[in-house]
């Protein structure tokens, strides 16, 4: 199974509508639509409204509810997740786990999902690459796992619990966007509802609407496109035997005449697999129960017993707004970008534009920094989109080779990968979704030695190259696991949400009285929060101060070494980005850096 | 950026080329081609360097004009 058809559309429009009559489904919540003030007559301007319930709109809104925005959603649905009961995205990366985390809903998604880190790759019935993400340096050191697979509605069903548990948003169901008027202070919106039709006005509008983008067609942001004549077709089914809880992908499956299929464990003990399918096929046919049941005996076994719970057909396309901010309107998640499903990136990274947002916009609505700073989400996100579809192209065109040539290499990069290691890596059966490094961000600072440091590391015996450089800047560091100075547990999530709007600076340094108190005015005049961070031999600090144990964060950000020999501060952004380190700096340093990070200076 | 070394690099030049056609000989067309992508493969990784691949493949597809 591609790990993430959030894109994928029904080639013929009852084949949904099929499925739920012949599975047994899931039982989801139905949500009440309440008469919104508006149609009382009550005309307001909302800071923030949200346009669709989806992973990417749901997390936004939770993240918003959070920051204290009394942002509206309003969708046209009463319920989670695709109608017709199927799950489109099924795999969540740790970045998401870790936004998750920090919104409260990631306890429920792991009693619920199922963790998994071994992928095996199989060609005929042959493994040719096998991975386990727990080994990978890109997953070793956050406290959430590398994945954790689930339908996609129980995440939206967390997420409305959440959203309605902290009560600061509201949720406006089965509210349909039928115009939209941008104006220079505000955007104006026609919403039809059962009640009757209403004018709904926002500060900020952010288009989570889904692949289909209205929205986008009604102010006129062009995009590029491309249709993929790749077809696949989806069996979500629950055995008697369980197959392991591994991702197993065959590029040629000897029980699907030669072509592709997936393997992938979701919770409720329901397996999904995906088939590809002749390009010319008929969505119609290969839907049908008793084709299903027939390449499922094929894979498994006549003897094989199985629930069928749901079958959908799709193809798939990659597209890209030309831009993700139109004055007052944001576009993100698939009304931003769409890709194919390979690696799991398109939930993943709606959910990534959600959490680059947010903190923004709050800032910007507190008046403690410039519009200016929502230009970044633009920058960030949409380099973060072209490189998501360049990565899952690349997937593309290597499971589904165009030409005869295109087989010719793909067969060399199989049979070379049975004998040799480095072919192995040519193998691509999706590159699992990692956070993308922002790495040309106008909020990156410049990491810039201090006079004084630059001479202590002309002292050191090795130089410079002796010490870790830590990550670049752009970099998502991990959520890793702390010790507060009581011995209480504690991780870096955590020790932002102490301060959720602030820019966490870390300080790798000790702290005398009267740097202190310049840092003391730093806090008092912008989004900051200094936080100490040592390892287990450090000096205290009248700072918050945490203790790295393992030295797990000092290696992200480079701080690692004798006490008293690194001075070292790194500015982490409240989406957990690094916007860079400074060596040995003063306030003024750090004042610089902040108003950067702000985008108070460009 | 690394330079493409264009000038003789071979050490045996007539003794490679020999074993290139030694190494196709009896096969099919398409045995042919795949033993050509395979060993494009493998000398590919020797390279190892991705702007000097680039500036090979270049090389190699000047004739046609196209886009590597």
């Amino acid at each position: 199974m591609p790990d993430d058809p959030s894109i994928a559309a029904p080639i013929a429009g009852t084949l949904r509508a099929e499925a739920m009559r012949q599975t047994s489904g899931y039982e989801l919540p139905v949500y009440p639509f309440v008469a919104p003030a508006e149609l009382r007559g009550k005309l307001g301007r909302h800071p923030v409204v949200i346009v669709g319930g989806g992973l990417t709109g749901l997390t936004a809104a939770c993240d918003l509810a959070l920051r204290g925005v009394p942002a509206v959603l309003v969708d046209e649905d009463d319920t989670v997740g695709v109608r017709g009961a199927s799950s489109r995205g099924i795999c969540y990366a740790q970045k998401s786990l870790e936004i998750f985390k920090r919104l409260g809903v990631y306890e429920r998604i792991a009693a619920k999902g199922v963790r998994w880190s071994v992928g095996r790759t199989l060609a005929g019935h042959d493994e040719v690459y096998r991975f386990d993400l727990k080994t990978a340096r890109t997953h070793d050191v956050s406290e959430q796992p590398p994945f954790i697979n689930l339908q996609q509605f129980y995440l939206e069903w967390f997420l409305v619990d959440r959203i309605y548990e902290l009560g600061t948003v509201e949720l406006r169901w089965k509210s349909k966007v039928l115009a939209l008027v941008p104006h220079r202070d505000h955007v104006e919106l026609t919403i039809a509802t059962p009640a009757g039709e209403y004018r709904l006005d926002a500060q900020w509008l952010i288009d989570c609407s889904g692949a289909h983008n209205p929205l986008r067609q009604m102010v006129g942001v062009a995009a590029d496109t491309h249709q993929s004549i790749d077809r696949w077709c989806i069996s979500d089914v629950r055995f008697n035997e369980q197959p392991p809880a591994e991702r197993w992908t065959w590029i040629e499956a000897p029980f699907n005449n030669g072509r592709a299929v997936w393997q992938h464990l979701m919770a409720d003990n329901v397996w999904r697999l995906d088939y590809q399918m002749p390009t010319d096929t008929d969505p119609e046919e290969i839907s049908r129960p008793e084709v299903v049941a027939e390449r499922l005996r094929r894979q498994f076994g006549t003897e094989v017993d199985f629930e069928l719970v749901w079958v959908g057909a799709y193809s798939y396309r990659s597209q890209c707004l030309h831009a993700f901010r139109a004055g007052r309107i944001f576009f993100a998640g698939d009304a931003a970008h769409v890709m194919s499903p390979f690696g799991a990136r398109g939930g993943n990274s709606g959910i990534q534009d959600a959490d680059n947002l947010c903190w923004k916009l709050a800032l910007v609505l507190q008046g403690r920094a410039p519009e200016r700073l929502l230009d970044s989400y633009d920058a960030e996100r949409r380099a973060a989109a072209l490189e998501n579809i360049c990565i899952t192209n690349r997937t593309t065109r290597f499971l589904s080779p165009e030409t005869p040539l295109e087989h010719v290499f793909r067969a060399a990069v199989i049979s070379l990968a049975r004998e040799t290691d480095f072919a192995r890596a040519l193998i691509n059966t999706g590159r699992l979704s990692t956070p993308t490094c922002y790495s040309s961000s106008p909020l990156n600072i410049a990491s810039r030695a201090g006079a004084r440091r630059k001479r202590q590391r002309a002292r050191h015996a090795g130089g410079p190259g002796n010490r870790p450089s830590g990550r670049p800047a752009g970099h998502a560091i991990q959520n890793v696991a702390l010790t507060l100075p009581d011995g209480a547990a504690c991780d870096l999530v955590a020790l932002q949400q102490q301060a959720p709007d602030s820019v966490l600076c870390v300080l790798c340094m000790e702290v005398d009285a009267y740097f202190a108190q310049e840092l003391e005015r730093l806090e008092a005049d912008y989004p900051v929060r200094f936080v100490c961070v040592r390892g287990v031999d450090g000096a205290a600090s009248q700072f918050p101060t945490a203790i790295d144990f393992d030295d797990k964060l000092l290696v992200e950000l480079g701080a690692l070494g004798e006490p008293g020999t690194i001075r070292r501060a790194a500015l982490v952004r409240p989406d957990l980005h690094l916007a860079g380190t400074l060596d040995d700096p003063g306030a003024a340093d750090l004042e610089r850096a902040l108003r950067k990070v702000l985008a108070i200076e460009p | 950026m690394t330079t493409l070394k264009n000038d003789l690099n071979l050490q045996d030049a007539d003794g490679f080329y020999e074993q290139l056609l030694n190494s196709h000989r009896d096969l099919t067309e398409q045995e042919s081609a795949q033993l050509n992508a395979r060993l494009i493969l493998v000398l590919a990784n020797q390279v190892g360097d991705a702007d000097k691949l680039t500036q090979c493949l270049e090389l190699a597809a000047r004739p046609w004009r196209v886009k590597v």
